[in-house]
């Protein structure tokens, strides 16, 4: 019998097969495999999909019938889903098959974390009493979506970094000469970044709204808030610096690590190492 | 005076620089991330036991345990809000004047200077060539104008113009929703309020300041229950509340975690619940006399012992006092003196403490009663922050997304030929490369046009 967990199981793994295609496409300068990791990966997002409609109508099934984005497991898997989903968009868009070691890794890294964690349960759960509301979908997707470019962001910085690295041998006989050139992906990084923005932006207005209608403040300075606040300000410093004072390559993928630096804090941090009105998710 | 008037340019050029937005943008998030690391809401006493003498006077001094309503933290929102006004109105001139600018003329020889410039050839005269460029220009741009020239047909087209503005709308949205957070501080309140089932009230403790406020009518909860799903979780707490104006029910609503209920623009979050004492049966005895007295205490209600003229009440309970179990406070009144009182262990009948004045207390029995726990708030300024949020996503969509895009087009006699030469260029103020396709596509049907056109003759 076909259900969500074996789908999510398989999708783990094949995203790590994702990642392999795309890191040895790399590696040998071989695009044909790279190609491959382009197949897996929208094989793996079509299960994956499939998997998270599954867990939905499952959820239904059990009597609770809620969205599966209302623990840490869940959260995991759509934010799996939706780094895949922006990363493989923006191939199609670029035509750039070069960039998807990284977010096809944290990819990985989610769903495994997600499955293999003792500390997290992946049982479908009824919905506490709080999280009864219809911005709920609206406040997690938009808020995941941000994320997920953020760590697409992440990935591009990381390449940019590496490849500048090689800047004194610029020529087709360089190891990391298969990638984009420097100044391309800086383009892109700038791209995913103004992507990332608006969806945080709208990720901590609908939380906002939200938080009004259930606890009467829009704002109470609670740990996750400020924490999403503190990358709100990181990115928008970064995008100011870029935009008018010409700050380019290097120092905007520096920027954008600590950015995504932030964003980690903001989702695992904030949850095990401060308490507050988000403490639903850490189980 | 030349050199203060330079001071004062110099320090005003320094309010708007980008140096100060994107350091303030750090040094906010910076000191956000102290807010979050340090336990914040701990009362100055509370910080003086926690820390080191030295430590907690530069806690307290700082503010750092109530951070972000610390006058210097405002004093950083604040001076982010004169940096964007004072680099918007820098500003905001050159985007006018850019927008407003009109061409007085096109040079054909500068088009061919553009990244983004094409040559056409066609057979048609200038005249015959100007309807078919205008219709192929008007179906892509909104405005297409006309440049005055005798000999030649020159014209403009653009979209997106007010893409330039948007960032405007941005930094304006920053300021509409803090004015609406100003607002909702001042004219506002914020508080709460526990209602035991059947009880109604009008009082509000207010969070800031200790202080409490009546509101107009009364609120009264008829009832308050929570559900549980099978596996033990909670699965909903429900108040079912009233509201009372001058002794009549005029509104009932049931609310729960999600769906708070307003009244006369005051809103009722289900907040927290517990349970309270509802009455207290209690045996008294006279120390004195001997005599023992057995009486039930409803709960601060006054209750006199008979045959004296001693009042007692019980005043106040903890589910739980200093780990001693459950405890009340009664106090007694006595005519001509002071009232006194004293905790009473509820579960510890012989404790030797259990005594007010002559009096010693064992409580007999209690009975409780739920209460629900209610955030109460009134926030005149909340429909200026939604709408600060609204301008915000549209100006930060439209600034990322639409750009401001132009085409110069020149058509006229080449020298010594009847038949008309055509110079397209284009320049988009961002993401070229979109509008390189864009343009090529236009070209590409201007040519095909011209073409059967001129076939057509």
């Amino acid at each position: 019998m076909i259900d969500s967990s074996l789908l999510l199981a398989v999708t783990t793994f094949a995203y790590l097969a994702c990642m392999l295609f795309y890191l040895a496409g790399v590696i040998f300068h071989y695009r044909p495999i790279l190609s491959w990791g382009t197949y897996t990966g929208f094989g793996t997002l079509g299960i994956q999909t499939a998997a998270i409609l599954l867990r939905w109508k499952e959820s239904y099934d059990l009597g609770y019938g809620h969205a599966p984005l209302s623990n840490l497991y869940e959260s995991l898997v759509f934010a799996a889903w939706a780094i895949m989903l922006i990363y493989l968009v923006m191939e199609l868009r670029s035509r750039q098959r070069t960039l998807g070691v990284f977010p096809a890794l944290f990819a990985f890294l989610a769903m495994a974390y997600a499955s293999f964690s003792t500390g997290i349960d992946s049982k479908i759960q009824p919905l506490l009493p709080a999280l009864k509301s219809n911005w709920l979908i609206a406040h997690v997707v938009t808020c995941f979506l941000g994320y997920a470019a953020f760590a697409v962001s992440c990935g591009i910085s990381f390449l940019y970094l590496l490849r500048k690295t090689q800047t004194d041998n610029p020529g087709p006989k360089g190891f990391f000469a298969i990638l984009p050139e420097a100044r391309q992906l800086d383009e892109f990084n700038y791209q995913m970044i103004l992507f990332g923005f608006l969806w945080l932006s709208l990720g901590i207005i609908t939380g906002s709204v939200w938080a009004n209608s259930a606890w009467g403040t829009y704002w109470s300075w609670d740990p996750k808030e400020t924490w999403s606040l503190i990358t709100w300000f990181i990115y928008a410093a970064l995008l100011h610096a870029r935009t008018l004072q010409g700050w380019r390559g290097t120092r905007v993928a520096w920027l954008s690590l600590v950015g995504f630096g932030c964003v980690l804090f903001t989702y695992f941090g904030v949850n095990f190492l401060l308490s507050g009105l988000h403490s639903y998710a850490t189980r | 005076m030349q050199k203060e008037s330079g001071f004062f340019q110099a320090f005003y050029d320094a309010l708007g620089s980008l140096k100060l937005t994107v350091s303030v943008f750090l040094v906010l998030a910076v000191c956000s991330i102290i807010g979050t690391l340090f336990p914040q809401g701990l009362t100055p006493d509370e910080v003086e036991s926690r820390f080191r003498p030295g430590v907690a006077w530069l806690v307290n001094t700082l503010g750092l345990a109530d951070l972000y309503r610390t006058g210097w933290f405002r004093t950083l929102l604040l001076l982010l809000c004169v940096n964007l006004v004072v680099c918007s109105l820098r500003r905001l001139p050159k985007t006018l004047r850019l927008l407003r600018h009109r061409e007085e003329r096109i040079d054909p020889a500068k088009l061919g200077k553009f990244s983004m410039s094409r040559n056409i050839s066609t057979g048609l005269s200038w005249q015959e060539a100007e309807p078919i460029l205008t219709g192929a220009l008007s179906e892509e741009f909104r405005s297409v104008e006309r440049v005055p020239e005798a000999e030649a047909f020159a014209a403009t087209a653009e979209k997106g113009r007010s893409s330039a503005l948007m960032v405007y709308v941005v930094h304006l949205s920053v300021l509409v929703i803090l004015l609406g957070a100003l607002l909702g501080s001042i004219f506002g309140f914020k508080g709460f309020m526990n209602l035991s089932e059947g009880e109604s009230s009008a009082e509000v403790v207010l969070y800031q300041g200790n202080q409490a406020i009546m509101l107009p009518f009364e609120v009264r909860c008829d009832k308050f229950s929570v559900t549980y799903y099978d596996n033990g979780m909670p699965r909903e707490y429900r108040s079912d509340l009233a509201v009372v104006e001058k002794g009549k029910e005029v509104y009932k609503q049931s609310i729960l975690v999600n769906d708070p209920m307003t009244y006369s623009g005051v809103t009722f979050y289900q907040a927290s619940y517990g349970s309270t004492l509802k009455q207290a049966e209690v045996e008294l005895q006279d120390r004195d006399s001997g005599k023992s007295y057995r009486l039930v205490l409803p709960f601060r209600q006054m209750v006199e012992i008979p045959g004296t003229r001693d009042r007692v009440q019980a005043f106040e309970y903890r589910q739980d006092l200093g780990r001693m179990g459950a405890a009340m406070v009664v106090v007694l009144s006595r005519e001509g003196q002071d009232p006194s009182g004293s905790w009473i262990l509820i579960d510890k009948s012989d404790f030797h403490g259990n005594r007010v004045q002559n009096y010693q207390i064992k409580v007999l029995g209690t009975e409780q009663s739920n209460y629900t726990g209610l955030q109460v708030k009134r926030d005149p300024g909340v429909w200026i922050v939604w709408f600060g949020f609204t301008a915000m996503l549209l100006g930060i969509g439209m600034t990322f997304y639409m750009s401001h895009r132009k085409i110069w087009i020149w058509c006229g006699p080449s020298a010594g030929d009847r038949f008309a030469k055509i110079l397209i260029a284009g320049r988009s103020s961002k993401n070229p490369l979109a509008f390189e396709r864009e343009f090529n596509e236009l070209c590409e049907r201007i040519d095909e046009r011209l073409k059967s056109a001129g076939t057509g003759n």
